[in-house]
Protein backbone atom coordinates (compact mmCIF):
# COMPACT_ATOMS: atom_id res chain seq x y z
CA UNK A 1 0.00 0.00 0.00
CA UNK A 2 1.07 3.73 -0.90
CA UNK A 3 2.15 5.54 2.40
CA UNK A 4 0.81 8.81 0.43
CA UNK A 5 -2.68 7.43 -0.56
CA UNK A 6 -3.65 5.98 2.63
CA UNK A 7 -2.93 9.34 4.45
CA UNK A 8 -6.20 11.79 5.21
CA UNK A 9 -6.61 14.36 2.10
CA UNK A 10 -4.95 17.63 3.36
CA UNK A 11 -6.85 19.99 4.63
CA UNK A 12 -5.49 22.88 6.54
CA UNK A 13 -7.48 21.12 9.71
CA UNK A 14 -6.30 17.35 9.30
CA UNK A 15 -2.84 18.81 8.20
CA UNK A 16 -2.80 20.72 11.74
CA UNK A 17 -4.23 17.27 13.47
CA UNK A 18 -1.26 15.19 11.26
CA UNK A 19 1.82 17.92 13.14
CA UNK A 20 0.27 17.21 16.46
CA UNK A 21 -0.26 13.42 15.78
CA UNK A 22 3.72 13.60 14.57
CA UNK A 23 4.69 15.90 17.53
CA UNK A 24 3.08 13.46 19.88
CA UNK A 25 4.56 10.56 18.63
CA UNK A 26 8.04 11.85 18.05
CA UNK A 27 7.63 12.53 21.80
CA UNK A 28 7.11 8.79 22.63
CA UNK A 29 9.35 7.42 20.18
CA UNK A 30 12.15 9.62 22.25
CA UNK A 31 11.15 7.78 25.69
CA UNK A 32 11.22 4.35 23.88
CA UNK A 33 14.88 4.79 23.18
CA UNK A 34 15.46 6.49 26.38
CA UNK A 35 14.24 3.01 27.31
CA UNK A 36 16.38 0.93 25.00
CA UNK A 37 19.21 3.15 25.85
CA UNK A 38 18.96 2.11 29.11
CA UNK A 39 18.39 -1.43 28.34
CA UNK A 40 21.31 -1.62 26.10
CA UNK A 41 23.82 0.11 28.60
CA UNK A 42 22.80 -2.20 32.13
CA UNK A 43 24.06 -5.06 29.82
CA UNK A 44 20.62 -6.39 28.07
CA UNK A 45 21.22 -8.57 24.95
CA UNK A 46 20.39 -6.90 21.55
CA UNK A 47 17.55 -9.48 21.00
CA UNK A 48 15.67 -8.50 24.22
CA UNK A 49 16.41 -4.57 23.33
CA UNK A 50 14.55 -5.15 19.67
CA UNK A 51 11.80 -7.34 21.25
CA UNK A 52 10.68 -4.68 24.09
CA UNK A 53 11.18 -1.92 22.04
CA UNK A 54 8.81 -3.28 19.40
CA UNK A 55 6.55 -4.00 21.68
CA UNK A 56 6.37 -0.72 23.66
CA UNK A 57 5.67 1.21 20.20
CA UNK A 58 3.31 -1.43 19.51
CA UNK A 59 1.50 -0.58 22.84
CA UNK A 60 2.16 3.48 22.15
CA UNK A 61 -0.01 3.25 19.34
CA UNK A 62 1.85 2.37 16.19
CA UNK A 63 0.23 0.19 13.87
CA UNK A 64 4.48 -1.09 12.71
CA UNK A 65 7.20 -0.84 13.64
CA UNK A 66 10.89 -1.81 13.06
CA UNK A 67 13.45 -2.00 15.39
CA UNK A 68 17.70 -2.68 14.46
CA UNK A 69 19.90 -2.82 17.20
CA UNK A 70 23.61 -3.14 17.74
CA UNK A 71 25.60 -2.70 20.62
CA UNK A 72 26.37 1.05 20.11
CA UNK A 73 23.55 1.67 17.93
CA UNK A 74 19.68 2.11 18.29
CA UNK A 75 17.34 2.65 15.07
CA UNK A 76 13.41 2.44 15.40
CA UNK A 77 10.99 3.20 12.85
CA UNK A 78 7.54 3.87 13.83
CA UNK A 79 4.85 3.79 11.36
CA UNK A 80 1.21 4.81 12.13
CA UNK A 81 -1.57 6.47 9.21
CA UNK A 82 -2.11 8.92 11.28
CA UNK A 83 1.49 10.47 11.05
CA UNK A 84 2.83 8.45 8.81
CA UNK A 85 6.56 6.86 9.31
CA UNK A 86 8.90 8.62 12.21
CA UNK A 87 12.56 7.16 12.64
CA UNK A 88 14.63 7.98 15.38
CA UNK A 89 18.33 6.96 15.77
CA UNK A 90 20.41 7.08 19.11
CA UNK A 91 24.32 6.11 19.43
CA UNK A 92 24.63 4.71 22.94
CA UNK A 93 28.19 4.78 24.52
CA UNK A 94 29.40 2.30 27.39
CA UNK A 95 28.01 0.05 28.71
CA UNK A 96 28.18 -1.67 32.36
CA UNK A 97 26.20 -4.15 33.76
CA UNK A 98 23.67 -3.38 36.34
CA UNK A 99 21.69 -6.52 36.28
CA UNK A 100 19.23 -5.12 38.83
CA UNK A 101 18.74 -2.17 36.89
CA UNK A 102 17.61 -4.36 33.63
CA UNK A 103 15.47 -6.47 35.82
CA UNK A 104 13.62 -3.14 36.49
CA UNK A 105 13.20 -1.98 32.53
CA UNK A 106 12.15 -5.25 31.93
CA UNK A 107 9.30 -5.11 34.45
CA UNK A 108 8.68 -1.20 33.29
CA UNK A 109 8.37 -2.80 29.54
CA UNK A 110 6.12 -5.22 30.75
CA UNK A 111 3.52 -2.75 32.70
CA UNK A 112 3.40 -0.32 29.32
CA UNK A 113 2.65 -2.97 26.80
CA UNK A 114 -0.09 -4.53 30.11
CA UNK A 115 -1.28 -1.13 31.92
CA UNK A 116 -0.70 1.58 28.63
CA UNK A 117 1.58 4.27 31.16
CA UNK A 118 1.44 7.31 29.94
CA UNK A 119 4.43 9.45 28.36
CA UNK A 120 4.20 11.07 32.04
CA UNK A 121 4.02 7.85 33.91
CA UNK A 122 7.04 6.26 31.56
CA UNK A 123 9.26 8.90 32.24
CA UNK A 124 8.65 9.01 36.26
CA UNK A 125 9.15 5.27 36.30
CA UNK A 126 12.43 5.72 34.48
CA UNK A 127 13.47 8.24 36.36
CA UNK A 128 12.85 6.52 39.22
CA UNK A 129 14.97 3.56 38.00
CA UNK A 130 18.14 5.66 36.98
CA UNK A 131 17.57 7.11 40.62
CA UNK A 132 18.39 3.42 42.26
CA UNK A 133 21.00 3.24 44.28
CA UNK A 134 23.82 1.10 43.00
CA UNK A 135 26.25 -0.87 45.88
CA UNK A 136 27.93 1.84 47.90
CA UNK A 137 32.19 2.08 47.10
CA UNK A 138 33.40 0.12 50.23
CA UNK A 139 31.07 -3.50 49.49
CA UNK A 140 32.21 -2.86 45.57
CA UNK A 141 35.97 -2.82 47.01
CA UNK A 142 34.50 -6.06 49.17
CA UNK A 143 33.44 -7.77 46.01
CA UNK A 144 36.88 -6.44 43.79
CA UNK A 145 38.65 -8.27 46.64
CA UNK A 146 36.37 -11.65 47.00
CA UNK A 147 36.11 -12.23 43.19
CA UNK A 148 40.34 -11.95 43.13
CA UNK A 149 40.71 -14.31 46.41
CA UNK A 150 37.72 -16.53 45.34
CA UNK A 151 39.66 -17.12 41.69
CA UNK A 152 43.02 -17.52 43.14
CA UNK A 153 41.58 -20.06 45.08
CA UNK A 154 40.36 -21.46 42.25
CA UNK A 155 43.03 -21.88 39.85
CA UNK A 156 45.30 -23.33 42.89
CA UNK A 157 46.41 -21.05 45.21
CA UNK A 158 47.44 -20.80 48.23
CA UNK A 159 45.60 -19.44 51.11
CA UNK A 160 48.46 -16.57 51.57
CA UNK A 161 48.10 -16.00 47.38
CA UNK A 162 44.83 -15.40 47.60
CA UNK A 163 45.07 -13.15 50.47
CA UNK A 164 47.52 -11.17 48.33
CA UNK A 165 45.34 -11.70 45.59
CA UNK A 166 42.52 -9.99 47.17
CA UNK A 167 44.31 -7.03 48.84
CA UNK A 168 45.14 -6.12 44.64
CA UNK A 169 41.90 -7.08 43.81
CA UNK A 170 40.44 -3.98 46.32
CA UNK A 171 43.55 -1.27 44.61
CA UNK A 172 42.54 -2.24 41.41
CA UNK A 173 39.22 -0.63 42.25
CA UNK A 174 40.43 2.57 43.26
CA UNK A 175 42.71 2.73 40.76
CA UNK A 176 39.60 1.74 38.34
CA UNK A 177 37.17 4.70 40.11
CA UNK A 178 40.29 7.25 39.56
CA UNK A 179 40.63 6.47 35.83
CA UNK A 180 36.90 6.30 35.15
CA UNK A 181 36.54 9.78 36.26
CA UNK A 182 38.65 10.98 34.02
CA UNK A 183 37.09 9.13 31.25
CA UNK A 184 40.00 8.04 29.22
CA UNK A 185 39.64 5.43 26.83
CA UNK A 186 38.95 1.46 28.10
CA UNK A 187 41.95 0.27 26.66
CA UNK A 188 44.37 2.57 28.23
CA UNK A 189 42.35 1.94 31.21
CA UNK A 190 42.60 -1.72 30.64
CA UNK A 191 46.46 -1.46 30.29
CA UNK A 192 47.33 0.83 33.51
CA UNK A 193 45.49 -1.58 35.56
CA UNK A 194 47.16 -4.38 34.45
CA UNK A 195 50.35 -2.57 34.99
CA UNK A 196 49.66 -2.06 38.46
CA UNK A 197 48.07 -5.63 38.67
CA UNK A 198 51.31 -6.80 37.86
CA UNK A 199 53.79 -4.90 39.46
CA UNK A 200 51.97 -5.63 43.03
CA UNK A 201 51.63 -9.03 42.67
CA UNK A 202 55.64 -9.24 41.89
CA UNK A 203 56.52 -6.69 45.24
CA UNK A 204 54.05 -9.12 47.49
CA UNK A 205 55.96 -12.22 46.73
CA UNK A 206 59.28 -10.48 47.32
CA UNK A 207 57.72 -9.26 50.63
CA UNK A 208 56.51 -12.50 51.69
CA UNK A 209 53.02 -11.64 51.19
CA UNK A 210 51.62 -14.94 48.70
CA UNK A 211 53.90 -16.93 47.09
CA UNK A 212 53.35 -17.29 43.79
CA UNK A 213 52.82 -14.33 41.33
CA UNK A 214 50.87 -16.70 38.87
CA UNK A 215 48.36 -17.70 41.01
CA UNK A 216 48.17 -13.64 42.49
CA UNK A 217 47.89 -12.50 38.70
CA UNK A 218 45.00 -15.27 37.66
CA UNK A 219 42.88 -13.79 40.66
CA UNK A 220 43.13 -10.01 39.33
CA UNK A 221 43.12 -11.53 35.70
CA UNK A 222 39.35 -12.61 36.24
CA UNK A 223 38.54 -9.30 37.23
CA UNK A 224 39.58 -7.48 34.20
CA UNK A 225 39.49 -10.26 31.30
CA UNK A 226 36.50 -10.02 28.95
CA UNK A 227 35.62 -13.81 29.17
CA UNK A 228 32.18 -13.05 29.48
CA UNK A 229 31.86 -10.69 26.89
CA UNK A 230 33.66 -13.39 24.60
CA UNK A 231 31.16 -15.81 25.35
CA UNK A 232 28.40 -13.50 25.60
CA UNK A 233 29.80 -11.78 21.87
CA UNK A 234 29.19 -15.72 20.31
CA UNK A 235 25.69 -16.43 21.75
CA UNK A 236 25.12 -13.13 19.91
CA UNK A 237 26.22 -14.91 16.95
CA UNK A 238 24.46 -18.05 17.28
CA UNK A 239 20.95 -16.13 18.06
CA UNK A 240 21.22 -14.34 14.61
CA UNK A 241 22.87 -11.22 15.54
CA UNK A 242 26.31 -11.45 13.80
CA UNK A 243 27.26 -7.60 13.43
CA UNK A 244 27.01 -7.26 17.44
CA UNK A 245 28.75 -10.12 18.20
CA UNK A 246 30.85 -9.72 15.71
CA UNK A 247 32.05 -6.15 17.21
CA UNK A 248 31.81 -7.50 20.84
CA UNK A 249 34.22 -10.92 20.06
CA UNK A 250 37.20 -8.33 18.50
CA UNK A 251 36.52 -5.89 21.51
CA UNK A 252 37.10 -8.90 23.92
CA UNK A 253 39.94 -9.89 21.62
CA UNK A 254 41.64 -6.21 21.87
CA UNK A 255 41.09 -5.71 25.72
CA UNK A 256 42.57 -9.44 26.20
CA UNK A 257 45.75 -8.39 24.17
CA UNK A 258 45.98 -5.14 26.00
CA UNK A 259 46.01 -7.24 29.51
CA UNK A 260 47.97 -9.30 28.36
CA UNK A 261 50.53 -6.62 27.32
CA UNK A 262 50.19 -4.99 30.60
CA UNK A 263 50.89 -8.31 32.71
CA UNK A 264 53.94 -8.93 29.85
CA UNK A 265 55.23 -5.21 30.06
CA UNK A 266 56.06 -5.37 34.12
CA UNK A 267 57.22 -9.03 34.04
CA UNK A 268 59.88 -8.25 31.44
CA UNK A 269 61.15 -5.30 33.57
CA UNK A 270 61.34 -6.41 36.95
CA UNK B 1 39.54 -38.61 49.27
CA UNK B 2 42.68 -37.03 47.17
CA UNK B 3 39.84 -35.76 44.76
CA UNK B 4 37.61 -34.36 47.52
CA UNK B 5 40.55 -32.09 48.34
CA UNK B 6 41.11 -30.53 45.25
CA UNK B 7 37.11 -30.91 44.51
CA UNK B 8 35.67 -28.57 47.30
CA UNK B 9 38.19 -25.81 47.42
CA UNK B 10 37.06 -25.18 43.50
CA UNK B 11 33.48 -25.55 44.75
CA UNK B 12 33.80 -23.21 47.24
CA UNK B 13 35.58 -20.93 45.36
CA UNK B 14 32.95 -21.74 42.42
CA UNK B 15 30.04 -20.00 44.77
CA UNK B 16 31.82 -16.70 45.71
CA UNK B 17 33.08 -15.99 42.57
CA UNK B 18 29.69 -16.26 41.30
CA UNK B 19 28.68 -14.16 44.26
CA UNK B 20 31.07 -11.76 43.36
CA UNK B 21 30.38 -11.30 40.07
CA UNK B 22 26.57 -11.19 40.99
CA UNK B 23 27.45 -8.63 43.13
CA UNK B 24 30.05 -6.22 40.83
CA UNK B 25 26.87 -6.44 38.80
CA UNK B 26 24.57 -5.05 40.99
CA UNK B 27 22.46 -7.96 41.85
CA UNK B 28 20.22 -7.94 44.30
CA UNK B 29 19.03 -9.43 47.85
CA UNK B 30 17.80 -13.44 47.26
CA UNK B 31 18.74 -13.70 43.21
CA UNK B 32 22.46 -13.07 45.02
CA UNK B 33 22.18 -16.56 46.72
CA UNK B 34 20.69 -18.10 43.14
CA UNK B 35 22.87 -16.72 40.89
CA UNK B 36 25.28 -17.82 43.34
CA UNK B 37 24.38 -21.59 43.90
CA UNK B 38 23.79 -21.20 39.95
CA UNK B 39 27.79 -21.07 39.48
CA UNK B 40 27.96 -23.89 42.48
CA UNK B 41 25.52 -25.91 40.47
CA UNK B 42 27.63 -24.81 37.53
CA UNK B 43 31.51 -26.00 38.39
CA UNK B 44 29.48 -29.65 39.85
CA UNK B 45 28.45 -30.62 36.68
CA UNK B 46 31.76 -29.83 34.61
CA UNK B 47 33.41 -31.84 37.99
CA UNK B 48 30.77 -34.72 37.41
CA UNK B 49 30.98 -34.72 33.85
CA UNK B 50 34.69 -36.00 34.36
CA UNK B 51 33.67 -39.14 35.07
CA UNK B 52 32.16 -39.68 32.09
CA UNK B 53 34.17 -38.17 29.61
CA UNK B 54 37.87 -36.32 29.43
CA UNK B 55 37.17 -34.08 26.59
CA UNK B 56 37.18 -30.60 28.22
CA UNK B 57 34.50 -28.96 24.99
CA UNK B 58 31.64 -31.71 25.93
CA UNK B 59 32.03 -30.99 29.73
CA UNK B 60 31.63 -27.42 29.42
CA UNK B 61 28.96 -27.81 26.86
CA UNK B 62 26.89 -30.21 29.16
CA UNK B 63 27.33 -28.00 32.19
CA UNK B 64 26.23 -25.23 30.34
CA UNK B 65 22.66 -26.53 29.23
CA UNK B 66 22.41 -27.98 32.80
CA UNK B 67 23.06 -24.19 34.42
CA UNK B 68 20.52 -22.69 31.45
CA UNK B 69 17.67 -24.83 32.49
CA UNK B 70 18.77 -23.49 36.18
CA UNK B 71 18.54 -20.06 35.35
CA UNK B 72 15.28 -20.04 32.97
CA UNK B 73 13.23 -22.07 35.84
CA UNK B 74 14.35 -19.57 38.64
CA UNK B 75 13.84 -16.66 36.30
CA UNK B 76 10.09 -18.21 36.04
CA UNK B 77 9.88 -18.71 39.81
CA UNK B 78 11.58 -14.88 40.81
CA UNK B 79 10.01 -13.06 37.36
CA UNK B 80 13.13 -11.49 36.18
CA UNK B 81 15.24 -12.02 33.05
CA UNK B 82 17.42 -15.44 32.51
CA UNK B 83 20.35 -13.31 31.61
CA UNK B 84 20.75 -12.17 35.32
CA UNK B 85 21.20 -15.86 36.48
CA UNK B 86 23.10 -16.42 32.68
CA UNK B 87 26.04 -13.85 32.97
CA UNK B 88 26.17 -14.70 36.87
CA UNK B 89 26.54 -18.04 37.01
CA UNK B 90 28.75 -19.04 34.08
CA UNK B 91 31.51 -16.94 35.84
CA UNK B 92 33.21 -20.01 37.14
CA UNK B 93 33.30 -21.70 33.26
CA UNK B 94 34.00 -18.62 31.47
CA UNK B 95 37.24 -19.69 30.22
CA UNK B 96 39.07 -16.28 30.77
CA UNK B 97 42.56 -17.94 32.18
CA UNK B 98 42.39 -19.17 28.81
CA UNK B 99 41.96 -16.11 26.96
CA UNK B 100 44.52 -14.47 29.35
CA UNK B 101 47.48 -17.59 28.32
CA UNK B 102 46.21 -17.30 24.70
CA UNK B 103 46.97 -13.60 24.73
CA UNK B 104 50.46 -13.85 26.67
CA UNK B 105 51.99 -16.73 24.01
CA UNK B 106 51.07 -14.09 21.91
CA UNK B 107 52.91 -11.69 23.35
CA UNK B 108 56.07 -14.03 23.93
CA UNK B 109 55.72 -14.77 20.13
CA UNK B 110 54.84 -18.13 20.79
CA UNK B 111 52.69 -18.74 17.76
CA UNK B 112 52.56 -22.49 17.79
CA UNK B 113 51.29 -22.17 21.33
CA UNK B 114 49.03 -19.57 20.47
CA UNK B 115 47.21 -20.88 18.09
CA UNK B 116 46.68 -24.09 19.66
CA UNK B 117 45.53 -22.14 23.01
CA UNK B 118 43.44 -19.68 21.04
CA UNK B 119 41.40 -22.14 19.37
CA UNK B 120 40.92 -23.84 22.68
CA UNK B 121 39.52 -20.67 23.77
CA UNK B 122 36.92 -20.43 21.23
CA UNK B 123 35.69 -23.65 21.02
CA UNK B 124 34.90 -23.76 24.72
CA UNK B 125 33.12 -20.22 24.17
CA UNK B 126 31.52 -21.95 21.22
CA UNK B 127 30.58 -24.74 23.63
CA UNK B 128 29.52 -22.44 26.29
CA UNK B 129 27.31 -20.39 23.78
CA UNK B 130 25.51 -23.35 22.14
CA UNK B 131 24.93 -24.81 25.57
CA UNK B 132 22.93 -21.35 26.46
CA UNK B 133 20.74 -21.60 22.99
CA UNK B 134 19.64 -24.49 22.93
CA UNK B 135 17.24 -24.55 26.33
CA UNK B 136 16.76 -20.86 25.85
CA UNK B 137 15.44 -21.59 22.13
CA UNK B 138 13.32 -24.20 24.01
CA UNK B 139 11.82 -22.23 26.70
CA UNK B 140 11.26 -19.41 24.32
CA UNK B 141 9.16 -21.88 22.55
CA UNK B 142 7.23 -22.59 25.30
CA UNK B 143 6.40 -19.89 26.62
CA UNK B 144 4.96 -18.58 23.10
CA UNK B 145 2.92 -21.55 22.85
CA UNK B 146 1.94 -20.87 26.55
CA UNK B 147 0.60 -17.28 25.45
CA UNK B 148 -1.44 -18.96 22.25
CA UNK B 149 -3.06 -21.54 24.55
CA UNK B 150 -4.65 -19.02 26.77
Amino acid sequence: MDIQSSLPSPGPEQHLARLEAEEQANERLYKVLDIGQAMLQSGAEVSRVEDSLRRICLAYGAERADVFTITSNIMVTMYSRQYGALTQIRRVAGQQYDLHRLELLNLLCRRICAEGLTLEETERALDAIRDEPQYSFPVQLLTFALISASFSLFFGGSALDALASGAIGAVLKVMDQAIRRTEANAFLSALLCSCLGGLLAALSVRIGLGENVDTISIGNIMLLIPGIALTNSLRDMFSGNTISGLMRFIEAVLLALVIACGFALVAGLL
Amino acid sequence: MELYKEYIPQLVTAFTGSLGFAMLFHVRRQKLLLASLGGLLAWSVYLLMGRFSDQDVVRYFVASVVLTVYAELMARRVKCPATLFLVTAAVPLIPGGSLYHTMEYFMESELEAFSRQGLNTVLLAVAIAVGMLFPTSIFQLLRRSGRMGR
